[in-house]
């Protein structure tokens, strides 16, 4: 370098090379941080969204953080937060086709909401001929749903002691999960539970005679 | 002394079996599922299969290629994309007592809920929370995604 005849130029084009790698290093850092920053941004981003449920039905959510909250009754809006600190982004609308992408994964594996079916007794363990017809409809859904988890729960009305009708809601259940069992469906996957009349579907007094709360629960999950 | 002391061992052993029989009941069931799915309870992890049962404080994830379906006893029904992660910080269904409670606490990933009995019967007592809201839920089906 000492020979060279242009030091000042040299110097020159020294200091331009030492610049560019510097400003380079900025630059690079910049970026990195700017990457960090969008990165953490991003890791504390929530969308929030309405959609109607499989009965066609909306129902209504309150999105709400210490900066404020917002309030969502329509299907299809959607609100952002990316900070607890920041109040949530006046809902805006969101295309089916966005939002399907965005969670086609959770909805392609969503589960049906549960069954719920009554069946009556005439008296005793005696089934309604009405809630006869329903078992082929019971059988049907645990098929579909390949159900595992069946919960059967008796339950009676409020006629003779409480001992009796504890007694009577169980052999009510068993007499249900019988029915369930001869028609092939798996006896480890029946929850049998039984409540007697503490749990009436119609509130009584004592000793009441009540057709509706003589009944066994089926729930097919 | 010694009557005191056998006081409180009775009271605290009476108190310890109230406390397991209150921790026994399940809060629901991991009805369907796909790909690598574990579940962090008492601090061990369990790999889960269909119809496993949950309990309250149960935290679910979901691997880069799992997804699962939870159905609680109030037929309230969470589906988890990929790489998602959750915990069932509380779970009270007592209808007949008033007593109902629903909070689940979502840390990323993408989910489904499908309201339930609780959301029905008392709809400022199911919350779903993330890193960055509450979200009260009323009914009926709602999409969180969290990054």
């Amino acid at each position: 370098m000492r020979i060279v005849p242009h030091p000042v130029t040299i110097r020159g084009i020294h200091d331009t090379l030492e610049g560019s790698l510097y400003m380079g290093i900025v630059v690079r850092l910049t970026l990195l941080f700017l990457l960090i920053t969008l990165a953490s941004s991003c890791a504390k981003r929530t969308l929030v969204a309405l959609v109607p449920d499989p009965d066609g039905r909306t129902g209504s959510i309150s999105v709400l953080n210490e900066a404020g909250s917002v309030a969502i009754d329509a299907p299809y809006l959607a609100t952002t937060i990316g900070d607890p600190k920041e109040r949530p982004a006046a809902p805006v609308h969101l295309d089916k086709k966005v939002l399907d992408k965005i969670f086609a994964e959770a909805l392609s594996i969503e589960s049906k909401r549960p069954l719920h079916f009554q069946l009556y007794f005439v008296k005793k363990t005696r089934l309604a001929h009405d809630s006869e017809k329903l078992l082929p409809e019971i059988i049907a859904a645990i098929r579909e749903r390949k159900s595992a988890y069946i919960s059967v729960i008796g339950h009676t009305d409020t006629l003779g002691t409480e001992d009796w009708n504890m007694e009577l809601s169980k052999n009510r259940a068993l007499t249900v999960k019988d029915l369930l069992v001869k028609q092939g469906v798996d006896s480890n996957t029946i929850w049998t539970t039984y409540r007697g009349q503490e749990y009436p579907m119609i509130p009584s007094g004592d000793n009441v005679w009540e057709p509706r709360n003589r009944r066994v629960e089926v729930i097919v999950r | 002394m010694r009557p005191i002391f056998l006081v409180v061992l009775v009271a605290t052993l009476l108190l310890a079996g109230t406390l397991a029989n209150g921790d026994a009941d399940h809060v629901g069931v991991v009805k369907s599922m796909a790909g690598k799915v574990v579940i962090a309870r008492s601090g061990r992890t369990i790999i889960v299969e269909p119809n496993l049962k949950l309990f309250e404080g149960d935290v679910v994830q979901t691997g880069p290629n799992g997804k699962a379906s939870l159905i609680l006893e109030d037929d309230t029904v969470i589906s988890m994309g990929l790489n998602s992660r959750l915990v069932i910080e509380a779970f009270v269904f007592h209808p007949d007592e008033k007593k109902l409670s629903l909070i689940v606490r979502v840390f990323q990933g993408t989910f489904s809920f499908l309201s339930g009995q609780i959301a029905k019967l008392a709809p400022e007592r199911m919350h779903i929370k993330t890193p960055s809201v509450t979200v009260g839920v009323r009914g009926t089906h709602v999409l969180i995604q969290v990054d």
